[in-house]
């Protein structure tokens, strides 16, 4: 058996060591490999920075579970971190089961207090709400109709000066949306932004861009961010590195490895074709 | 009497009022169609959460039988009772028993056993990319080279690595999402739209059945 056929016929389980070796490798020893901004990553910054502004009302959502962590989690905190630098009104909601506890792992990482945000003044949470789509839409049509008592204390919404004003979707000046898939953008589309015009920008796991983009270019979606090398980009912008900037050299060497295993692959095929 | 209650046509009657409620509102500005549209809206979300309970009885009858019957793996689904129990009942909305959201072992789960378990099941695509990446992105043809150009360039766009070595692979492959992608998406999502408004229109007019009786008059 020549060279070619060995490579074609290669085990799969030497690539998935390698697959191994190549994410594990700068994990454990990072390298510090350059990072370039790109546009995407400017484009957010530049929104929560200057398209907030104090006093407006975000609604924080992280809508994915712990299989979306390892790539949204870190722009969440990012993001988080970099709101609160705002004098804005925070309201955290979910219509992922998971989303609450997502956010608990969250305020492990970033305390409010310590930016001066006070429960129920500056900030709240109304956990999950189930009931996908129809319960963003009720959500738009009376918030405080929709969630009796909040996530943290149990108390009625209209207990917490935070909440006062704040009746519909047409008093939520941005939403701030994290997503793995449904809900998602579509939903948040049809049940905030077609009916009251609700800015929204959206982080989003890698395959889901291509879905999203119609989204950025009609104007719907203020900015996007996509995936964990665009979450490091933020982190340098912010000039606070964290979660993404850890773990964007795996991206980096995981991204080769498979690029060079494409390349190997058709040489190998293309080689070997007159020989089968 | 029960032959009355039996007719299809009050099924696709109460179809026809419920999607009237919710669509009108959505497009006219009535109060009273508004707050019969909110209140019905939430009553779904009541229904949905009685629901979970039906999924955690699912659950323990599926596997509850397994066991019993020893069938393959039946040791797995004492670990699915196990922790569906110990979450359930540590969950429960009671602070003054020590329950619920803040109870150190529904976070402590949550965190290191959920958390890792979660991340492991999405990492394990990466082996499955890595495999297909060898064996299966194949220039078999033109259209699948095209294919594979493309998804390797926006593999590479993705790469700071590569990005930083090779500038205009990051232009390119912005351009390969922003336009042909793009392009392909809206028509993907407006057909979708199309699609739905079709459906929703049959069975406003009670020609589309196949939700009820399986289709059969």
């Amino acid at each position: 058996m020549s060279l070619l056929e060995r490579i074609s016929n290669l085990d799969r389980r030497w690539i998935y060591l390698l697959a191994w070796v190549f994410v594990l490798f700068p994990l454990l020893n990072p390298l510090g490999l350059p990072i370039p901004i790109s546009s995407d990553a400017e484009k957010w910054y530049a929104y929560v920075e200057n398209e907030i502004n104090d006093g407006d009302v975000v609604l924080f959502t992280p809508m994915y579970g712990v299989s979306g962590m390892p790539e949204l989690f870190p722009m969440t905190v990012a993001t988080m971190k970099h709101l609160l630098t705002k004098d804005v009104k925070i309201i955290v909601v979910s219509f992922w089961t998971e989303g609450p506890l997502v956010f608990n792992t969250l305020l492990t990482q970033v305390n409010p207090e310590d930016f001066g945000y006070v429960y129920g003044e500056d900030w709240i949470r109304l956990g999950y709400i189930p009931g996908s789509e129809t319960a963003m839409g009720s959500l738009a049509r009376g918030i405080q109709n929709t969630v009796a008592a909040d996530y943290v204390e149990g108390r009625p919404l209209n207990s917490f000066p935070v909440m006062e004003g704040i009746e519909t979707g047409e008093d939520i000046d941005i939403i701030v949306s994290f997503e793995t898939g449904t809900p998602g953008t579509p939903e948040w589309m049809r049940q905030f932004n077609a009916p009251y015009g609700t800015p929204q920008i959206t982080g989003c796991i890698g395959v889901s861009v291509s879905g999203m983009i119609p989204y950025v270019q009609s104007g719907q979606l203020q900015a996007l961010m996509p995936g964990l090398t665009v979450s490091a980009e933020y982190e340098i912008l912010l000039e606070r590195p964290g979660l993404a900037v850890a773990g964007v050299d795996a991206v980096s060497t995981s991204h080769v490895y498979i690029v060079l295993l494409v390349i190997l692959g058709n040489i190998a095929y293309f080689l070997t074709r007159e020989e089968r | 009497m029960s032959d009355v209650l039996r007719r299809i046509e009050i099924p696709i009657a109460l179809t026809i009022i419920a999607t009237l409620i919710q669509v009108i509102p959505y497009y006219v500005n009535i109060p009273v169609l508004d707050t019969v549209a909110s209140r019905a809206s939430n009553s779904v979300l009541l229904i949905v959460a009685y629901a979970t309970f039906i999924g955690v009885i699912s659950i323990l009858q599926v596997h509850g039988k397994r066991i019993q019957r020893q069938s393959e793996g039946w040791y797995y689904s004492i670990l699915v009772i196990g922790f569906t129990v110990i979450m359930a009942l540590t969950g429960l909305p009671l602070p003054e028993a020590g329950l619920g959201v803040n109870n150190n072992i529904y976070n402590w789960l949550f965190t290191n056993v959920l958390t890792p378990l979660g991340g492991t099941m999405y990492s394990i695509i990466a082996f499955f990319i890595t495999s297909a990446a060898f064996r299966a992105f194949r220039a078999r043809n033109l259209e699948s080279a095209i294919v594979l150009v493309a998804g390797t360039i926006m593999v590479m766009g993705n790469a700071p690595l590569i990005t930083n070595l090779i500038p205009p692979i990051a232009d390119i492959s912005l351009w390969i999402r922003e336009v042909p992608n793009m392009a392909t998406m809206r028509g993907v999502m407006i057909g979708a739209a199309l699609g739905s408004i079709a459906l929703a229109v049959r069975t406003l007019m009670g020609i589309e059945r196949g939700y009820l009786r399986g289709g059969q008059e």
